[in-house]
């Protein structure tokens, strides 16, 4: 009854949820009731349900009131009512991380999972595995292995699952079911061969050669489970990509079997494996792309959007393939369900020539209003590529895109825009301007503060190039009286950036920020105060280091710098010079993507670059003898770098870190014979002269499996052409102990001395440089007069792209303004570059290219430090 | 003849009026909880039994009685969680194992324990004493004296000998138990 009427709600309207306006204290004073003597199970599980919608939602329960609820779920053990069972077992798993003493039921759940109630059986398994810990699991081995192979399929599957989950925990133990897996295998169910599958691929996964020969067994037996035979196909395909000539592969004469399989799922799972390999080529593509073509006139809606979206991805890679479909997916375009609409338009304008552009927007341009947010981000992205693709059509495409601005949409879908429309402004200088007009007017009537903040900034750095800055500028303080604070504080930061460049705006903007200074915000009138000061001062090198240049340090840095620095005593001022700098490049990494289901074998990395410096402080700061050292602020952390082949007995990688007066070196070293233990593990250094060791710290154990860093720590010399570049060699010095492969315990205390020669150690001129970007680059060069110049005839260069490449890796520095692209069939480039030397000294360099028989260079260096620059011209050839 | 009518009364009454009882069980590892639930649920005793992990929820019914058990294990990990099983029950069963005098001031400790819980003041509490059959054993009086339960005043407290394998004395528990469900509770409280 109950249900029935939720039913009817839930088709009446969303604004009628049930659940809607649940408040957490009130659901858990109703689960009380689950104490009462008489229990009545159609109330209990309207409850329960309402305590599972509320930690759906993620809301937070506190560990006291999980566990209050958790105990009180357990008091419904004493219903026989199947529904509310499978409630409490429901309710035990989603409170089972939360609560304390869980294993209270591990009893009850026990002989649920082995009672004669089928029903119960299988939801007992996963709740019982949810509550239970590693030393819990002995005494339970015997049911689930019992219920691995039980003939009930929902009951050998829950134990299936439960089993993958309990890998990660576990994994010694679970290996022991391998037969049971083994023969669930030969299920007939498929779900059951399915999860047997999973489980038996994840025992295996890191023994190659085993899953080769389960793979091979596999593909020659004809399994019945369509779900089955597509996971074959993803670990197959994940074989044939680690081969080394992957067409040749036994595995990938299986995956094209596929394409003929009498399932369409299999058929799918194969074209897209075989599309998504890596190095493949057309001809290889050409049946998996037919397939899909097929399936692109498929009477099920699933299948024509599965294809179509396939081919939408490989239509980057591969167009030439894709166009052979282009009839097909034409007729997708009216296809009644919008998003296969969007993605068939999508693909065709990836693989679609320029001319038929123009007629394709119109056909987005009919429905874009109906369709979700979701593929409105996919057009928008389409249209990315195309304007990189065509940019003489970028006035088509331009105003599209303010089109769909004007509309309505969610963060996301507008973001994508702007990020878009950005792209569009820095890769075409043509467009610049009406990208920027469009940008302008859509702050005019932007709902997202995040986005106006960062369109306010871009205009703030574009603007006062263009033609005529002043036309922003009404766009810019119409923000100031309309806008929230946050938006206030970027327009008087923006218009700041105005004044700083064009000096006949100057007294206008004066006037507006004087008018700033009124605010009711605290943040926007110390702007408006601070930008002021500066800029009716008249002094160009102060608006130039505090308004032109944004902060180069890491802001996670200087935050935990400026925290230490009110723990000590602030008697000496704050040095900024001491702070690591924000690395430029982190920025621009892409995140990876995962891809997702079973076959994820490790974690997507977690974003460690801008952090880096930071972490290694707080190491150094627990590591008492480099602590000792008084190290002071970290200057820069350069790439890892092997010192061993990756293969070998112990593998070592080092880490310079520099500072302003040491050069620490992080050796990363992991044992990988598992028959020995190492002590005392330490690296000798070849010091070059000049060079001073300070100190050395030792791994005192280091066991199989677990890495660890050991140090040196070198004081620079005070030569620096003898600091920017040297050669270290490095001994890895040790004492052996051979060990029980199995427990680690040494077999005697005596161990005998041991070394092991590692790679060189290269210190260059990069090492001691810190590239920074400038935004105003021609101010910068004016303030500093140092200047060395030299001309050279570089060898190792053919062409002028490959030369800048190699001066900026070379020297370190940053290029600005985007200098390091070169137009195309130019034979002469400037580039502007711009970095920190170690202990702060700034840099700025231009070098001059030329192109005639090999390339020849111009370099011009400006520091702070005469000796600097000097160091950075001697070294250049 | 007034008790014969009464007694019809009593089977007229039990027709209609079913009666619920609620019970916890407790006491330390090995004392023989699980083994007395299935001897008065089913009358089967066995030697071999594993230890509880959690608790086991029963329901037995006895003439016109549903008898609600917690059997709750008596690891020392779940003696902490004895108490949230025991608010609001109609009666605390403490198990002892009568023959194994090591444990018994470990046991006497955990009863008065549990009992100091305010939320379980006013419970009637009965002490079983099993193994009875055990040489050694202890009898009611050894039991009273060393669990010292006369220091237990604020709540009716009653306690027996008994054995579970040679079905020593269950009789009597069960009528006492039956005697503390709900309904005989108010009435004999009406009575006083």
């Amino acid at each position: 009854m109950n249900f029935k009427r939720d039913k009817k709600e839930e088709e009446s309207g969303e604004a009628s949820n049930p659940f809607g306006n649940l408040e957490k204290t009130t659901v858990l004073q109703e689960a009380r009731a689950f104490n009462d003597s008489v229990i009545n199970p159609r109330k209990c599980t309207m409850i329960l349900s309402k305590v599972l919608y509320l930690l759906n939602q993620g809301e937070v329960f506190g560990t006291t009131e999980a566990t209050e609820t958790f105990f009180a779920i357990t008091k419904l053990f004493q219903s026989k009512d199947p529904i509310l069972r499978r409630m409490v077992y429901l309710g035990i798993k989603e409170l089972s991380h939360i609560a304390e003493d869980v294993i209270i039921v591990t009893s009850s759940l026990t002989k649920d999972m082995t009672g004669k109630e089928d029903l119960y059986r299988g939801a007992a398994i996963r709740a019982l595995c949810t509550i239970t810990d590693a030393s819990m699991l002995q005494a339970l081995e015997r049911y689930l292995k019992q219920a691995i192979v039980d003939k009930l399929p929902h009951v050998s599957s829950a134990a299936l699952v439960r089993s993958y989950h309990l890998t990660s925990g576990s994994g010694e133990l679970i290996k022991r079911w391998v037969s049971e897996v083994q023969e669930a295998l030969n299920s007939d169910n498929v779900m059951v061969q399915y999860h047997a599958l999973g489980v038996l691929y994840h025992i295996r996964k890191a023994d190659r050669l085993a899953v080769t020969k389960l793979v091979s067994r596999l593909t020659k037996s004809h399994m019945k489970s369509p779900f089955a035979v597509s996971l074959l196909i993803r670990i197959a395909a994940k074989l044939v990509d680690e081969e080394e000539k992957p067409l040749d592969s036994p595995f990938f004469d299986f995956l094209e079997s596929c394409l003929r399989h009498k399932s369409e799922l299999v058929i799918f799972e194969a074209a897209h494996a075989i599309i998504n390999l890596k190095n493949v080529t057309a001809r290889e593509i050409n049946p998996a792309v037919s397939v899909l073509q097929l399936f692109c006139s498929s009477p099920k809606p699933a299948l024509r959007f599965a294809a179509v979206r396939t081919l939408n991805k490989v239509a980057i890679s591969h167009p030439t393939s894709v166009t052979n479909c282009n009839v097909d997916l034409e007729n997708l375009i009216t296809d009644s369900n919008r998003s296969i609409a969007t993605l068939a338009i999508t693909t065709l304008l990836k693989t679609g020539a320029e001319s038929s552009i123009d007629r394709l927007m119109k056909q987005i341009a009919s429905f874009v209003s109906e369709i979700s947010d979701e593929f409105k981000v996919v057009v928008v992205q389409a249209i990315k590529s195309l304007c990189l693709k065509f940019p003489r059509k970028h006035a088509t495409l331009m105003s599209f895109l303010s089109a769909l601005l004007r509309d309505e949409g969610g963060l996301d879908y507008k973001a994508a825009i702007a990020d878009t429309i950005i792209t569009i402004i820095e890769e075409n200088p043509e467009a610049k301007e009406t990208g920027l007009a469009h940008l302008s007017e859509f702050i005019e009537d932007c709902e997202h503060t995040v986005l106006a903040v960062r369109i306010l900034n871009l205009l703030g750095k574009e603007g006062p190039k263009t033609k005529q800055p002043s036309k922003y500028i009404r766009y810019i303080y119409n923000r100031v009286i309309l806008e929230q604070a946050p938006v206030r504080a970027a327009a008087v930061s923006a218009l700041a950036q105005f004044a700083a460049h064009c000096p006949n705006l100057l007294p206008n903007i004066l006037v507006l920020l004087m008018r700033c200074q009124m605010d009711s915000d605290d943040e926007v009138r110390d702007r408006a105060t601070l930008y002021f000061q500066l800029l009716s001062s008249g002094d160009r090198a102060l608006t130039n280091q505090f308004i032109l240049n944004n902060l180069q340090q890491s802001v996670l840095a200087l935050e935990k710098a400026l925290g230490s620095y009110l723990q000590g005593p602030t008697d000496a001022p704050f040095d900024i010079k001491t702070v690591a700098l924000a690395s430029v490049t982190s920025d621009e990494l892409k995140p990876t993507v995962a891809t997702p289901g079973i076959l994820k074998t490790k974690p997507a990395e977690p974003k460690k670059a801008p952090v880096k410096e930071v972490s290694f402080l707080d190491e150094v700061s627990n590591i008492p003898d480099l602590a000792r050292l008084q190290l002071g602020g970290l200057f820069k952390t350069c790439t890892k770098q092997p010192l061993t082949e990756s293969e070998t007995e112990y593998v070592v990688t080092s880490t310079k870190h520099v500072f302003s007066q040491h050069l620490v070196l992080q050796f990363h070293v992991q044992n990988t014979l598992p028959d020995q233990l190492l002590e005392n593990v330490k690296v000798q250094l070849d010091v070059p002269d000049g060079f001073r060791q300070v100190a050395v710290v030792a791994i005192p154990k280091l066991p199989y499996g677990t890495p660890a860093n050991a140090y040196c720590v070198l004081a620079w010399p005070e030569d620096l052409e003898v600091a920017s570049g040297a050669t270290i060699g490095a001994t890895l010095k040790f004492i052996v102990k051979d060990c029980d492969p199995d427990t680690g315990v040494p077999d005697s205390d005596e161990g005998y001395d041991d070394e092991y020669v590692l790679e060189d150690v290269d210190v260059n001129l990069s090492d001691h440089i810190f590239g920074v970007t400038r935004s105003n680059f021609a101010a910068a060069w004016e303030e500093i007069t140092t200047e060395r110049e030299e001309t050279y005839a570089l060898s190792n260069a053919n062409t002028i792209p490959e030369a800048v490449k190699n001066i900026v890796d070379f020297l370190g520095l940053h290029p600005c303004d985007r200098s390091d692209r070169v137009p195309e069939g130019k034979s002469s480039h400037a580039v502007a570059l711009a970095g920190v030397f170690r202990g702060g000294i700034e840099i700025l360099a231009r070098a001059k290219l030329v192109l005639s028989d090999g390339v020849n260079l111009q370099l011009t260096v400006r520091a702070q430090d005469e000796l600097v620059a000097e160091l950075i011209t001697a070294s250049v050839g | 003849m007034w008790a014969l009518i009464n007694r019809v009364l009593d089977w007229l009454k039990s027709l209609f009026w079913k009666e619920e009882m609620e019970l916890t069980l407790v006491g330390l590892q090995y004392s023989g909880k699980t083994t007395f639930v299935n001897v008065i649920a089913s009358g089967q005793f066995s030697e071999d039994m594993i230890p509880t992990v959690g608790f086991n929820m029963r329901k037995i019914t006895k003439g016109n009685v549903t008898i609600k058990v917690w059997d709750i294990g008596g690891q020392p990990r779940f003696r902490s969680m004895w108490e949230r099983y025991c608010r609001g029950v109609n009666a605390i069963v403490f198990m002892v194992d009568s023959a194994d005098h090591e444990k018994i001031e470990a046991a006497r400790n955990e009863l008065h324990n549990l009992l100091e819980k305010p939320q379980l003041q006013g419970i009637p509490v009965l002490v079983l004493g099993n193994k009875r059959d055990l040489p050694g054993a202890l009898d009611e009086n050894g039991i009273i004296q060393r669990m010292n339960l006369d220091l237990i005043q604020d709540r009716e407290i009653c306690c027996y000998s008994i054995s579970c394998k040679e079905r020593d004395n269950i009789d009597i528990t069960l009528q006492w138990l039956t005697d503390h469900s709900a309904s005989k509770m108010s009435q004999s409280m009406g009575g006083r």
